[in-house]
């Protein structure tokens, strides 16, 4: 309950940080316990699944990221490089919560028409840190 | 004698808009290009018109078909220095249909040899695509020299 008050306390707040534009530095790890403790644990499986599949509309996450996206891919329409999304391969990932829910907004929008759940940004994370 | 030749025609090759050189000016907010330059090249202001970039910058949620929403501080940023660098001469700054470089009357004319199926190679992919075949684009150097396009 607790712990509920304080995780709504830091949404609010990063909702704020990332209306004003502010970077705040964070770990993978760290980024998928904080899903985790809003939703519950992570599948790399369903992430797996939920990143190559289309949801109704035209592209799916792999669309632009490539599959498996551990290396250089090409955005759909532009054909512009987009750098690995892996944190493996690539370090600067998910190493910047704003940053991070920013894409998340946008690119969900653009696959799914709506923003992502928290389980599902939880799933996709914790695949993509599988991916070597 | 000679300096009456020189001096207007150095002038001439210097000058920002000239056909083969869009420079980007040196003063772009580090947001242009991680904001803008993720999903495509950092176009050059000076591409479009003032109200080009004022539709497009209104209009960020629905960016050519994809959500490009920023939050507010960065997108007046943006906008701000579009604006104020966008083109000037008729020629550059006419009303692109669409809010689209590659509808402009300018884009249009220069790619008129370019054949449909080229445009659809997969090293191309798309008008939009500048670097594909114009090798130096990024640097602003659009010249006739330093094209390759791709073969497929």
């Amino acid at each position: 309950m607790r712990l509920d008050i304080v995780n709504k306390k830091l949404f609010l707040g990063l909702v704020l940080l990332s209306f004003i534009g502010v970077a705040i530095s964070a770990t993978p790890q760290e980024l998928l316990k904080g899903y985790e403790s809003q939703s519950s644990k992570a599948s790399s499986i369903r992430g797996e699944q939920f990143f190559n599949t289309k949801h109704g509309k035209e592209w799916s996450c792999a669309s632009c990221h490539g599959n498996p996206p551990n290396r250089d891919a090409k955005h759909n329409v532009t054909g512009k490089v987009i750098k690995p999304l892996s944190p493996n391969v690539n370090p600067e990932r998910f190493a910047d919560q704003v940053k991070v829910e920013k894409w998340f907004r946008r690119n969900c929008n653009d696959v799914l028409g709506r923003e992502c759940a928290t389980q599902e940004k939880a799933d996709v994370l914790s695949w993509l840190m599988t991916v070597k | 004698m000679k300096t009456y030749v020189i001096a207007p025609l150095l002038a001439f090759l210097a000058m920002p808009i000239y056909a083969s050189k869009m420079t980007m000016p040196s003063d772009a907010p580090k947001s242009y290009k991680v904001e803008c330059a993720s999903c495509h090249m950092a176009y050059p202001p000076g591409l479009l018109g003032q109200k080009n970039w004022k539709n497009i910058m209104t209009g960020l949620d629905k960016h050519f078909g994809t959500d490009a929403s920023l939050d507010p501080k960065t997108q007046a940023e943006i906008a701000q220095w579009l604006i104020k660098n966008a083109a000037i001469k008729a020629k550059y700054s006419a009303l692109a249909p669409e809010d689209r470089i590659t509808k402009t009357a300018w884009f249009v004319r220069k790619h008129d040899e370019v054949r449909a199926d080229v445009w659809k190679r997969a090293g191309v992919k798309s008008p939009a695509n500048c670097m594909a075949c114009h090798v130096d684009a990024a640097k602003g150097n659009f010249d006739e020299d330093s094209i390759r396009i791709p073969t497929k």
